[in-house]
């Protein structure tokens, strides 16, 4: 999930200024015999597997094919390739022989059991937001799962980058331990939404930019932002998508990854509803409820039947004889599965008119989904996206982006699209 | 992932292969099935049934055995046609057989069955005399054996349903064969005498019977070229060379493709046939694996001639070669040779200029072929339409006797013409040969289109002079084009009196049925697109071009008379001197085409009103050959939006004369298929050669007919007893100009080119 | 390594991830009906069932239907009647038959979405479907057919869940 590393690591050079090695040293915690999954009460492990979900710790603690929380995800930087570490309890390649005192330091101050700094790819910088209570129900989940034995692979960052005691600074300059505080203004539902969001699921790590050094700019939280190759697209009332985002939907889509008026959870998203399908429904309403705040969806609740109407009206360009060539390029590549007739779209057939990559300024989104598509595992669960990567030039792809983005938007066409889909060709697919 | 795998698992056919662990997969089909002696496109897997017990065999064309089965042997491909079908019916027919005790079996190349080609829409009409004679020759064998099994004479018997009946008792073909008491034999002679069913006594031509090859093209089960297998047979994917003639590989650099897991080896084709000049091979394990690898190969050639060439040069070339008074071949068209009549003699004259663009045959199937040795003996199994045109030429490419190559043909999917250039067996056999291992080479569809004989640009000019009252007194009609014949089949060039040689495939349709006096027809060959690429035989071939020519002229004659198009083609189709037409299948002439003037006129309500900027046009056409005539004519309805040039055909109606019709459900699916082949050309495809090779390889730019753009359809055919004939393309040829005369009636423009695109309606509307 | 059941049955392959899903189809498990045309997505005569979803295989990579349910026309019914298998058959739909595994694949998908598909519906569904052979009209009226007969039971596939393992 948390690919997208840390320009941060770049703060060694501040850091080398400032001389932090006294402030960065952290002691070791004294390891222990792993303690006896009988020991943990089966509502706290049950507590504790939700909130795996919510933070989505098995996306990045899981190797493609490998065992579960075993580790060795690697996770590409501009800087090199880091390589998510095994947090099962196996005493010597796990986290075994970490007591809950030195789980608890890793979640809420990003430093191992070890005395080590954790690179800022583990969002230490929401965790720290987790009661002690959520901590000690995800240490009991965690100590209860199959110990496997998987060696760390080691970090292909370069010197001074893979110097971890220099990870030390960024902290000093970035990150503000402490746990969440509850807006008394608010009522309960919304504090638990913005718990959940600020915490477990820590979703600004993705939809909240950051500066140049890599954290988080907290004057601008949800505005959206690149990750990955792939546009987190704004949260707060800058969202550009047609029909509003209102509870209703965003429960469907965090739940499911699926919203029938927006479309389907792909790229990083793709395995976001699969931990928070985990959660209980109340808690997908609290989420729902508290980016319900920030979006501004209310207000807009008007424009929802018209952006429908539209979409199936545009559903019908292109549609029947015709000599464009583009219109004929779209009709038979994309179609015969995003076509909708009748009243309402058909969730499975998702409705490009609709679909928030149409309407973002930024194009990355709906490029990417033409040349790579949507595994089976992602968006619709079972389902697949084909990408037509290898069959379509960039020019082709270019023309279709432009053609949906005309036909089906009020927006200004995007510049530049030929060269964009090279440039995201070039790039490659990733391995979301 | 493009690990190499260990080195101890490539030599496991299977495990290198990334076969399966299968679980529980009981009843699923592994490949490997093996390959096909022969087909029956009925039977799932389409291996045909051992006869049962002893059998009878008249004639090579068919046997019965003793569980009554009767098996008809085709040596046409099947490609759409239901040709199995349809010949089976005309055999069963005369042979009085149970139908539902028919089965088909499209044989191999063995020479005992003559000369095997499909193509020309020539298969009904070529074989229904000689499967009549041989269902005859059959009936009357099987009465007389029956006869005396019954212990009567044949005098005394009928032959109905499969089984002889007199005295007031049958006896079944089938126990007839098992007595293994019929041992009648019919000379060449006497089957030709043998009397043929009159009309009204027939039970199967003419009925709707289901095909027989149609279930399994429903459930997945049919077996076309590309889904042959044998065991140990390795992939083979071309990387093409920059030009289609006289490329030579200088170097090849496998470095890259040496990266992808599956990839063996290239190989640099030597071909003694000259037929894939400057071919390299790469061979993998998997067909993706020799995608990627011939992607990855670095070739260097030196380039043959074409290489720069351009479809303006094509037609610009052929332009220049019209004007040149010299040069060409006339045809022996005109019952008065060219006279003066466009000088002083006329009162006045038209004149003008056609083209057409380059089309790509496109059928559906990528071209593939699966070629090995197996005792001395190279097989190929392929789907292809002229066996015995290729087979020369695979013995050639490997320097072995024509004994020693046998091809098997499998479904085609999609014919069209393109098979009938068998090209693509040779690099697959001089693979195998080369390899000594089998070989399946499949081309992508990239490859499939360069590697195209597609249907060549033409240029035309078209005269014609009028004397004082309008009458017509002379034409003329220059057709320039790549000559598919000279190029591919040099043996079946047509030759005039004077000796001249030239494709008649090129010109066909030119010779035309009205009276227009003296008349001079001249055939040129653009040696430009000869060179650049290998013309090739495409649907309806020269009509495909001489009739959009043909059509649109008389159709601009008309108008230049002040005569209504219909009228005025009546008045030409007189059926007078060489036009009246004659036996066996020209009987009628040029009365008869006038028939399906009048009648698709009817059925469209020729000189009914219609909407602003929407009108009717009429084109007709013979088909090919004047001695095969399939009388065709098409009344197309069209809107043109002036905005944007867009034309929008809104019906086409056709009538058509195609003498006795076989099978009327498959008649109708072949001249509805024809028809829309004809709008698809005439609006949405067609490509251009840039730097000798064509522009549009796939259909992201290629844009065939789709689903959506299919107007109403009106097909009608004439009720005859005459000759059947074919009907697979004739109607292909009369949509682009009934479209073009239409929207020339709905706003006034002629347009001149095909295919016809928005910006030239809109261009001819400013201009 | 990716599993994936096809007509019911599962099957494990370690081909490359990238490997198209059609290729797999034909020549690692050997069911020739599905057909490849253009490679590019763009002609349908590859067209198979994936979650119960019309899904084009030659540009599908095997990965990425790792844990789905793919069927093909070999699956579509195990005795090949199908409503719109038997329309084909009644209308005699296919000529060359090259397309039509994919077609009625294709129309099959269609008619879960649309049980009275209209033909601006059909149109819009099939148009990804090309028929060279151009038997449009008759895979038009055979749809109809089939809708207009016993309710159309969607293709043996059922959307399978998304498996708890993340990529
Ligand atoms: S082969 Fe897959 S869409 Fe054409
Ligand atoms: S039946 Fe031949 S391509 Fe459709």
């Amino acid at each position: 999930m948390l690919k997208r590393i840390l320009i941060g690591i770049a703060a060694v050079i501040a850091i080398a200024i400032i001389g932090v090695t006294a402030f960065g040293w952290r002691s070791s915690i004294a390891p222990i015999t792993p303690p006896a999954p009988g020991s943990f009460a089966p509502a706290q492990i049950a507590r504790g597997e939700a909130l795996a979900g919510a933070g989505y710790c098995a996306t990045c603690h899981t190797a493609k094919g490998g065992a579960a929380y075993a580790g060795g995800y690697a996770i590409a930087t501009t800087f090199g390739t880091i390589y998510s570490t095994n947090i099962t309890p196996d005493p010597e390649t796990g986290i075994g022989t970490w007591s809950l005192a030195a789980f608890t330091r890793a979640m809420h101050e990003g430093v191992r059991r070890d005395g080590g700094h954790l690179f800022p790819a583990f969002p230490y910088d929401h965790f720290t937001k987790l009661s002690d209570e959520d901590v000690g129900a995800l240490y009991a989940f965690i100590m209860t799962r199959p110990a496997v034995h998987a060696e760390a692979k080691s970090n292909g960052l370069p010197f001074p980058l893979n110097v971890r005691l220099l990870q030390a600074g960024w902290k000093w300059l970035y990150f503000k331990p402490g746990r969440f505080v509850p807006d008394a203004g608010k009522d309960a539902v919304w504090n638990r939404g913005a718990y959940l969001a600020e915490g477990p699921s820590h979703c600004g790590a993705c939809h909240t930019p950051r500066g140049s050094l890599g954290a988080e700019l907290h004057d601008k939280p949800y505005v959206g932002a690149a990750i990955d190759g792939w546009v987190a697209p704004p949260l707060d009332k800058t969202n550009p998508s047609p029909v509003p985002w209102n509870e209703d939907e965003l429960v469907a889509y965090l739940g499911t990854g699926v919203s029938r008026y927006h479309g389907v959870a792909a790229g990083p998203m793709a395995t976001v509803p699969h931990g928070l399908a985990k959660l209980p429904p109340a808690d997908l309403h609290a989420i729902a409820r508290y980016f319900l705040s920030i979006n501004g969806a209310e207000a807009r609740a008007a424009e929802t039947p018209v952006a429908i109407g539209k979409a199936l009206a545009a559903d019908k360009i292109g549609m029947g004889r015709q000599y464009d060539p583009v219109a004929r390029l779209y009709a038979g590549a994309c179609a015969s599965c995003h076509f909708n007739g009748g009243t309402d779209p058909n969730p499975l057939r998702p409705d490009l008119a609709l679909n928030s990559a149409l309407s973002l300024d930024d194009p990355t989104n709906l490029i990417r989904v033409i040349l790579y598509g949507i595994d089976a595992k992602q968006g619709i669960p079972g389902v697949v996206m084909p990408g037509f990567a290898t069959g379509f030039s960039d020019g082709d792809v270019a023309r279709i982006a432009a053609y949906l983005r005309a036909t089906r938007t009020g927006k200004p066409a995007w510049p530049d699209l030929e060269k964009r889909v090279a440039a995201i060709r070039a790039a490659g697919k990733g391995q979301e | 992932m493009s690990r190499l795998p260990p080195p101890e698992t490539r030599t496991n056919p299977l495990s290198r292969r990334g076969f399966l662990v299968a679980s529980g997969a009981t009843g699923i089909m592994f490949g490997f099935s093996g390959v096909l002696a022969a087909i029956d496109p009925a039977v799932p897997g389409s291996v045909p049934a051992d006869a049962k017990g002893p059998s009878f065999a008249p004639t090579i064309w068919f046997g019965i055995d003793a569980d009554g089965i009767v098996t008809v042997n085709i040596i046409r491909a099947e490609m759409g046609q239901h040709v199995g079908t349809a010949l089976a019916r005309i055999l069963a027919d005369e042979l009085e057989a149970d139908w539902s005790k028919v089965r088909i079996v499209h044989v191999d190349t063995d020479p005992k069955w003559g000369f095997m080609v499909t193509g020309g829409s020539w298969s009904v009409w070529q074989t229904f005399p000689v499967f009549s004679q041989a269902g005859a020759a059959g009936r009357i064998a099987l009465i007389e054996a029956g006869a005396k099994l019954l212990g009567t004479s044949p005098a005394q018997c009928s032959a109905r349903a499969g089984a002889v009946h007199g005295g007031g008792r049958s006896i079944s073909y089938g126990d007839i064969a098992k007595s293994g008491t019929v041992a009648r034999q019919f000379t060449p002679d006497e089957l030709a005498k043998l009397p043929i069913k009159p009309v009204e006594k027939r039970t199967l031509i003419g009925r709707k019977t289901p095909a027989l090859d149609v279930d399994a093209k429903t459930n997945g089960s049919a077996v076309y070229g590309i889904d042959a297998k044998v065991p140990g047979m390795v992939y083979a994917r071309p990387k093409l060379p920059p030009t289609r003639n006289g490329s030579k590989v200088v170097s090849v650099d496998d470095g890259a493709a040496k990266k992808v897991r599956g990839y063996q080896r290239y190989l640099i084709l030597d071909d003694p046939s000259d037929t894939v000049p400057g071919w390299v091979m790469a061979i993998a394990d998997s067909y993706p694996a020799a995608i990627k690898a011939a992607d990855l190969l670095a070739v260097t050639w030196t380039a043959g001639p074409g290489a720069d060439v351009s479809e303006k040069m094509l037609l610009d070339h052929a332009a220049d070669l019209i004007g040149k008074a010299d040069g060409g071949v006339e045809l022996d068209v005109a019952d008065h040779p060219a006279s003066g009549a466009f000088g002083a003699g006329a009162a006045s004259t038209i004149d003008a200029a056609y083209t057409t663009g380059t089309v790509l045959h496109f059928q559906l199937e990528p071209l593939n072929a699966l070629a090995f040795e197996k005792n001395g003996v190279f097989e190929v199994h392929t789907g292809n339409q002229w066996q015995s045109l290729i087979l020369p030429t695979l013995a050639k490419a490997l320097g072995v006797a024509e004994s020693k190559v046998i091809m098997r043909t499998y479904l085609l999917g999609g014919g069209f013409g393109r098979r009938l250039n068998g090209d693509y067996a040779v690099p697959a056999l001089l693979a195998t040969k080369a390899l000594g291992k089998p070989v399946k080479m499949i081309l992508t569809r990239q490859d499939d289109a360069r590697f195209d004989s597609v249907r060549s640009a033409s240029a035309q000019r078209l005269r014609m002079a009028f004397d004082g009252a309008g009458n017509v007194q002379a034409m003329e009609h220059h057709a320039c084009a790549g000559w598919p014949t000279q190029v591919l089949a040099g043996a079946f060039l047509a030759k005039n009196k004077a000796g001249g040689a030239y494709d008649p495939f090129a010109i066909s349709g030119a010779d035309h049925w009205y009276a227009v006096g003296h008349q001079r027809v001249r055939a040129i060959a653009n040696d430009l697109a000869n060179t650049t690429f290998r013309p090739g035989w495409l649907r309806s071939v020269g009509p495909g071009w001489t009739n959009w020519a043909l059509e649109s002229f008389i159709d601009e004659a008309a108008h230049h008379v002040k005569a209504d198009p219909v009228a005025f083609r009546l008045k030409l189709l007189t059926g007078a001197g060489r036009n009246a037409g004659s036996a066996p299948a020209a009987i009628g002439g040029a009365l008869r085409q006038a028939e399906v003037v009048r009648r698709a006129a009817a059925m469209a309500g020729w000189g009914g009103k219609l909407p602003t900027d929407t009108a009717l046009g009429i084109a007709t056409s013979f088909g090919q050959e004047r001695d095969m005539p399939t009388w065709s004519a098409c009344v197309a309805r069209v809107h043109v939006d002036r905005k944007t040039g867009v034309v929008t055909v809104e019906k086409l109606s056709l009538a058509v004369d195609a003498g006795t019709i076989v099978d009327p459900d498959g008649a109708l699916a072949q001249v509805q298929g024809a028809a829309l082949w004809g709008l698809s050309m005439a609006l949405h495809e067609g490509t251009t050669f840039v730097n000798g090779q064509v522009s549009d390889t796939n259909l992201d730019t290629y844009m065939p007919l789709r689903i959506a753009d299919v107007p109403e359809l009106d097909i009608a055919f004439v009720d005859s007893k005459e000759v059947p004939v074919g009907l697979g393309e004739p109607a292909t040829t009369v949509v682009g100009p009934a479209i073009g005369n239409a929207i020339f009636n709905a706003v006034g423009v002629r347009l001149r080119h095909l295919p016809i695109a928005p910006a030239d309606v809109l261009a001819a509307l400013k201009g | 390594m990716t599993s994936f059941t096809i007509n019911g049955r599962t099957v494990t392959t370690n081909v490359e991830d990238d490997t198209p899903l059609l290729w797999v189809i034909r020549d690692e498990i050997g069911l020739t009906g599905t057909k490849f045309g253009c490679g590019i997505g763009m002609c349908g005569a590859c067209t198979v069932h994936v979650g119960g979803r019309a899904t084009r295989s030659c540009i599908t990579p095997v990965a990425a239907v790792d844990g789905a349910a793919v069927t093909t026309i070999e699956g579509l019914d195990p005795q090949g009647q199908h409503p719109l298998q038997q329309a084909w058959r009644d209308l005699q739909v296919p000529q060359c038959g090259y397309c039509q595994s994919g077609q009625i694949m294709q129309a099959a998908a269609l008619l879960v979405d649309f049980p009275a598909p209209s033909d601006d519906e059909i149109d819009a569904v099939m148009t990804g479907n090309l028929c060279r052979c151009m038997t449009y009209v008759r895979i038009r009226a055979a749809i109809k057919q089939a809708a207009g007969a016993a309710p159309v039971k969607p293709a043996a596939a059922k959307p399978v869940a998304a498996g708890a393992k993340t990529s």
